[in-house]
């Protein structure tokens, strides 16, 4: 295990409400969520003195980026704190937030600031999000748009594709984890999709996007915000809650080289950020008590499962269909349903549900006698994190 | 305008300091992928320096253009400007004979989508856009 390991811990989660197309500016669901969380660790506005974020819309192609409405940056949540003058650490990270975590967590650990504040505020853009309306391409697009590979479903059903041909599976076998994630789903009701059920017939009937990835291998985009706080662990002791200490950190530059062309990136580079994760922690896949994968499209999951160790190479749909992963199976996976389930929060929802979990929190869904979960965000490759959250501070 | 206006162009590649021999090439007819002079391998899309060995001595070589493909989707709702009119639309991710996984996106065409299937052999063609830019696609090869 690392130096780091222990050190520092969420202490408070709180969550906006989750809706679609809201007419509510962005900024009202970031300041809804950052005052639930300091609430949560007991603490006031007037002890925060970090702030972290990702100040990047969740879109590709072609849509803005207004502060408030697509957006929300460090000096604006400041300000909407009122404490502009009390911020002493500060970062934005573009890309996904296991980053922004980790840089926060390292802030408290060494003192840079006491409490930091996370969050993570995504909408829904007007329009159709991934619509690429430039008529010039240029970078790694020269080698895509031209040729009409412009939304991400497209990206992922290429990679669904070379999986199903590779080990020989179903979209009857696809449907397995879909499904066991929306039963998770009816026992979250923060969820987009609590209430509504789907089966497996539901799932082959769904409109495919990109043959052969259809509407239900991909995340339900939501408006909505997820904060974090975080502090040292001697800190994070006397809090309210009992503290998800960050005993496992890593992160990748894996290369996709070219967007999503060949999928075996993925797998290559989850297994390099897997190596580094388990070693930071001094755990393995067998100490994991809980998994929060992440599933903002459905293949992402079988990389995850494969690539960190937990199943074999091609192994991780009939694990799903096996019944390993469900709430009162040997490893309950993406339990409040996360992405596909929750909401398309960019990997908050793993890391709330990671946390919630190993801290006792997690109400009707939680999973019994947890003491380490594992939360990631990502395809393997550029800006993909990982990060262990344990009961105790040293693993 | 609506999506999938067909009176609206297709995105055109913007040829840079590190792609503009691959665009060159193929405006010629010829499909010519970046290749190592120290490690000797092929890479695509073009890098300043070898991904593989680290090193700055990057040519550009005349390939066979045969491939397979390596896996593929057959697009059905996409609203990219252009493209609207020509679905369903299959996008390949194309292997190159020269090296296992030497990958490149184009279109698959000449060929229904659903007759497409990973593995099948193809054979490079070009589409023109406009008099500096073709676009290599690729076609079922029969063989010969």
């Amino acid at each position: 295990m690392d130096e780091f390991s222990g050190r520092a811990a969420i202490v408070g989660l709180g969550y906006s409400k989750l809706e679609r197309r809201s007419p509510r500016p962005l900024a009202n669901f970031a300041r809804e969520a950052a005052a639930a969380a300091i609430a949560d660790a007991g603490l006031t506005v007037d002890d925060i003195d970090g702030l972290g974020t990702i100040p990047n819309i969740a879109a590709y192609g072609n849509t803005g980026d207004l502060e408030g409405i697509d957006i929300v940056t460090v000096p604006n949540m400041a300000q909407m704190l009122g404490r502009e003058r009390g911020i002493r650490w500060h970062v934005q990270t573009p890309g996904l937030c296991p980053d922004t975590i980790m840089t926060a967590a390292a802030a408290v650990a060494s003192g840079a600031c006491t409490y930091a504040l996370v969050w993570r505020a995504v909408n829904v853009p007007k329009g159709r999000y991934s619509d690429f309306s430039r008529a010039r391409a240029y970078g790694d697009d020269q080698f895509r748009a031209p040729y009409g590979f412009t939304m991400p479903a497209a990206w992922q059903s290429v990679a669904l594709r070379k999986y199903m041909h590779d080990h020989g599976s179903t979209r009857e076998d696809m449907a397995a984890f879909v499904v066991q994630n929306r039963e998770n789903t009816q026992l979250n009701p923060k969820a987009y999709w609590h209430g509504t059920p789907l089966t497996a017939q539901d799932y082959l009937d769904a409109p495919m996007l990109a043959d052969p990835f259809c509407l239900y291998d991909c995340d339900i985009p939501v408006d909505g915000c997820v904060a974090v706080v975080l502090a040292d662990a001697e800190r994070a002791r006397s809090l309210r809650n009992p503290p998800a200490y960050i005993t496992g950190h890593a992160q990748t530059t894996w290369p996709t080289r070219g967007g999503f062309t060949d999928s075996e990136h993925m797998w290559e580079g989850g297994a390099a950020m897997g190596e580094k994760l388990w070693a930071s922690a001094g755990l393995g896949p067998d100490d994991i008590d809980a998994a929060m994968l992440y599933d903002g499209f459905s293949i992402f999951l079988y990389v995850w499962l494969e690539a960190l160790g937990f199943v074999g190479r091609g192994e991780a749909a009939s694990y799903i269909a096996s019944g390993a992963t469900a709430l009162d199976g040997e490893l309950p996976l993406n339990t409040s349903g996360c992405s596909l389930g929750e909401g398309r929060l960019h990997g908050m929802a793993q890391i709330a549900e990671a946390v919630l979990q190993v801290t006792g929190r997690a109400g009707a869904r939680q999973v019994e006698g947890v003491a380490h979960t594992i939360a990631t965000v990502g395809a393997g490759t550029l800006a993909s994190g990982g990060l262990i959250f344990s009961r105790e501070p040293r693993a | 305008m609506s999506a999938g206006d067909a009176s609206v162009s297709k995105p055109v590649p913007v040829p840079d300091e590190i792609t503009a021999p691959f665009w060159e090439a193929a405006n010629r007819g010829v499909l010519a992928i970046q290749h190592c002079g120290a490690c000797e391998r092929y890479i695509h899309p073009p890098a300043a320096i070898c991904p593989h060995c680290q090193a700055t001595d990057m040519r550009f070589r005349e390939v066979s253009g045969r491939a397979r493909v390596y896996t593929h989707t057959i697009v059905r709702d996409n609203v990219t400007q252009g493209f609207a009119p020509d679905e369903p639309y299959v996008i390949g991710i194309i292997e190159l004979v020269e090296q296992e996984r030497l990958v490149l996106v184009a279109n698959v065409v000449g060929v229904k989508p659903e007759d497409v299937s990973v593995g099948m052999p193809l054979r490079v063609t070009f589409e023109r856009l406009n008099d500096e830019i073709a676009l290599p696609q690729f076609t079922p090869d029969g063989g010969d």
